[in-house]
């Protein structure tokens, strides 16, 4: 399935993705509530952290009340109605990409915004793409 | 919560440390609608707050940080905020603009706007954790420069998004220019606020924000934002500020003769290609980075890999630094000049007023004005790299001859006297930016009647430095052409000026960068009364006229709170060097500044009499009847 996938280069930190993920989930402007995050290290480091929809996914197999799902088109998502707003999934996920909404206290993960993600059209380097892996990969091939 | 307006969070926090008092107060609305943000809320406080002839570091000054309405929005460059509070440096209006990440989270955290008063009984940090804000003792973090102080308020809090606004050792011993950092490269460089902070044991602002701020009509502002967006991507210069950023001007400065060299005595620095935005990135560059949300992306890491100082990696320098801390003070040693950005920043130094107090010393000793035993031993010779890094060092500690040139080229060469005050590159106390009104008309009115002293940022002008003929012709009129981007004349200058002045403050109220309107001119006043509208809801702010008059009313404010300190047409001065000796050599060989010709225009324009004060007449027809007043009241000191 197509994620949003960081070729490894060019991100500037400008957190761009992160405020336009809270916006087309929440209709204003933050950071805390975003899905997508940016680890900003001093002196030269600066790179998206996204859910990676995992196949065996280790947030889904935390979650003590099964609020946590992989499903047939690929997405991992979580129910919100049924999340207890634990952390479990946000301790267990190896990327750190699971968050916790700060005001609803439930967890959050990409969800794709349905097909068309804020954060690639807001990229302004344009280093962020909603891409299937193995497309990258073939595109590594050629590109060395 | 939920304020009436949209963009802003409707809160104001002030923090009295004396007392260790807060207390969150609803902005007022009026403020809002009269001021729009950042500058324009600065300048009400500042002016109702302060009294005349206050001393800038006495605990009554107020230490205010400020946001606006676009602030933490989508908006491209809206992570810009400010600082404002009586200067140290020069005793008139102080204000220092930066970009980073903490205006948003101060934002997020639920504020529009943090006033600070008192001073506290020892040193303290302040943490803001949204509703929750706590000063607390920072006994540890004292003596550390400002990297190390952001690394252990994050650590101390476990949270390393934290966005932390703190003071070096130089704010810590008062040094006039000493900075305030966020983000280890981000500085509300000018005038001296670091100092204040310094005066109020406060060395630390650290701020989390959870929660968000929205906009009155969301789909009209993202409207707006992904057409700002599509601008800034499709703009050619901001295009080359992407990939360069602003070392950019070296080499157009250089080509006009304007890139002052030497304590400005000249525009033509001979070592200027190996200081150019080309060399530096085909040498040096090693990252781009940004501000918040911002399409621009100017920001510029370096890294030195040979030389006396290899390893240095560090953000920077600006034009300005290279500018300050190179051309100067004669040094073409890009690595010098990378390391003493670095170490402004560290300490916390301003390297504008920092390399141009060195610079003006260095002339001084070229004039044989000082001896080399006055300056500890140092050789102060054109260009001499090694001296300039020391003597950062040493202003930053107040060690030797840096305890002198700690209190501002103009305080230093008063007390060193023999002729050196006529060397002192200023406006009203301050270092001068990188400009010269020789070769670039209007900077000669720009830095003359700067609020903050001689600055560009309050209303430089680039239609005649870089010969912007479209946009000088969609701004003001085709009719205007050729004189308006004429660089050697004085001809609508002063309307260019005023324009610009206006502008910037709507600018600075919002807050958004200048490298969106000023340089590359993609932005202007029409753009910003959209925004504001669509964020805000208030239809009025939508009226460029509107939006003029709330400017007007800012720029009359900020100059009453000067007019009340007592300067008047006489401090609108700008260096006799640029009036009295012709530019020697370059492209605009032979020229001079006629600044009084642009004054007056400028007095006229604004509608203030022939001493430069805002008349009674004006200040009443902007609503600011009661300033009017307390400039008649006889003054106290
Ligand atoms: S243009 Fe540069 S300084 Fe301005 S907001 Fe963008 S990155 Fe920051």
């Amino acid at each position: 399935m197509a994620k949003i996938i960081y070729a490894g280069e060019g991100c500037t930190g400008c957190k761009a993705c992160s405020v336009a993920c809270v916006h087309a989930h929440d209709r204003a402007f933050g950071l805390r509530a975003t899905r997508i995050w940016v680890v900003r290290e001093e002196p030269l480091t600066d790179y998206p952290v996204v859910c990676h929809h995992c196949d065996k996914p280790p947030c889904r197999d935390a979650c003590p009340v099964g609020a946590i799902t992989k499903r047939d088109d690929g997405l991992v998502v979580v129910n919100e109605r049924t999340c207890i707003g634990c952390g479990a999934c946000v301790e267990a996920c190896p990327f750190g990409a699971m968050g916790m909404h700060p005001t609803k206290r439930v967890a959050i993960n990409c969800d794709l915004c349905g097909g068309d993600p804020a954060c690639v059209k807001f990229c302004p380097p344009r280093v962020l793409k909603l891409q299937v892996p193995e497309a990258v990969a073939q595109e590594q091939r050629v590109g060395g | 919560m939920s304020y009436p307006l949209g963009g802003y969070t409707g809160q104001i926090l002030r923090v009295d440390l004396e007392r260790k008092k807060t207390l969150a107060e609803p902005l007022p609305k009026e403020l809002a609608l009269n001021y729009l943000g950042g500058t324009g809320f600065a300048a009400r406080i500042l002016f109702d707050e302060l009294r005349a002839g206050l001393d800038p570091l006495a605990p009554e000054n107020r230490l205010i940080f400020a946001t606006g309405p676009l602030t933490g929005t989508l908006w491209p460059t809206s992570g810009r905020w400010a600082a404002y509070a009586k200067a140290p440096l020069t005793g008139i209006w102080g204000e220092a603009h930066c970009g980073g990440f903490f205006g948003p989270e101060l934002k997020y955290a639920g504020y529009d706007m943090l006033v600070i008063h008192g001073r506290a009984k020892g040193p303290v940090y302040l943490w803001i954790d949204d509703g929750t804000v706590e000063v607390r003792s920072a006994k540890d973090l004292l003596g550390r420069n400002t990297a190390e102080t952001t690394d252990m308020v994050r650590e101390r809090h476990g949270d390393r998004e934290i966005e932390v606004a703190c003071i070096g050792q130089a704010g810590e011993r008062l040094v006039r220019f000493a900075c305030i950092m966020n983000n280890y490269q981000d500085a509300l460089g000018r005038t001296g606020l670091g100092a204040v902070m310094g005066s109020k044991n406060l060395k630390a602002v650290a701020v989390r924000g959870t929660r968000a701020v929205t906009v009155a009509d969301d789909d009209k502002f993202m409207e707006l934002v992904d057409d700002a967006n599509q601008r800034v991507l499709k703009q050619s210069q901001a295009q080359q500020m992407m990939k360069y950023g602003t070392p950019l001007l070296v080499a157009y400065k250089s080509n006009i003769g304007e890139l002052a060299t030497r304590n400005h005595q000249t525009g033509l620095f001979e070592g200027a290609d190996r200081l150019n935005a080309d060399t530096i990135r085909e040498k040096y560059y090693a990252k781009t980075r940004s501000c918040f949300v911002c399409a621009i992306q100017c920001k510029k890491v370096n890294r030195i890999r040979k030389g006396k100082y290899s390893g240095t990696i560090s953000g920077g320098p600006e034009y300005e630094g290279i500018y300050a801390l190179g051309t100067n003070c004669g040094i073409d040693d890009f690595g010098a000049v990378l390391k003493a950005n670095q170490l402004c920043n560290l300490y916390g130094l301003d390297v504008i007023s920092a390399g141009c107090v060195i610079a003006w010393l260095m002339e001084c000793y070229q004039r044989g004005l000082v001896t080399r035993k006055q300056c500890d031993g140092l050789n102060l010779k054109w260009g001499n790299s090694d001296v300039m890094v020391t003597l950062i060092e040493r202003i930053a500690f107040r060690e030797g001859i840096g305890d002198l040139l700690a209190q501002g080229s103009v305080q230093a060469a008063r007390k060193l006297g023999k002729g050196t005050e006529r060397y002192v590159m200023h406006v009203k106390g301050m270092e001068i930016s990188g400009q010269d009104g020789r070769t670039h008309r209007s900077a000669a009115l720009t830095h003359a009647i700067s609020v903050r002293g001689a600055d560009h940022l309050r209303s430089l002008v680039t239609v005649d430095q870089l010969g912007y003929e479209d946009t000088a012709a969609k701004r003001y009129g085709k009719d205007k052409l050729p004189e308006i981007c004429d660089p050697y004349g004085e001809r609508y200058k002063a309307l260019v000026v005023k324009d610009a002045e206006d502008t910037f403050a709507i600018r600075d109220s919002l807050i958004v960068c200048w490298y969106s309107c000023g340089w590359p001119p993609i932005f202007w006043m029409s753009d910003f009364a959209a925004a504001s509208a669509a964020a805000t809801g208030v239809k009025e702010f939508g009226d460029v006229k509107n939006m003029y008059r709330i400017a007007e009313r800012i720029c009359n404010l900020r100059r009453a709170f000067n007019v009340r300190e007592g300067l008047s047409a006489k401090d609108d001065m700008i260096p006799e060097r640029f009036t009295r000796e012709p530019m020697p050599e370059g492209p605009g060989k032979g020229q001079v500044a006629n600044l009084e010709v642009m004054l007056r225009e400028y007095y006229r324009l604004r509608k203030w009499d022939a001493d430069g004060k805002p008349t009674e007449r004006t200040l009443t027809e902007l609503g600011l009847a009661d300033v009017a007043a307390e400039l008649k009241r006889p003054r106290k000191r």
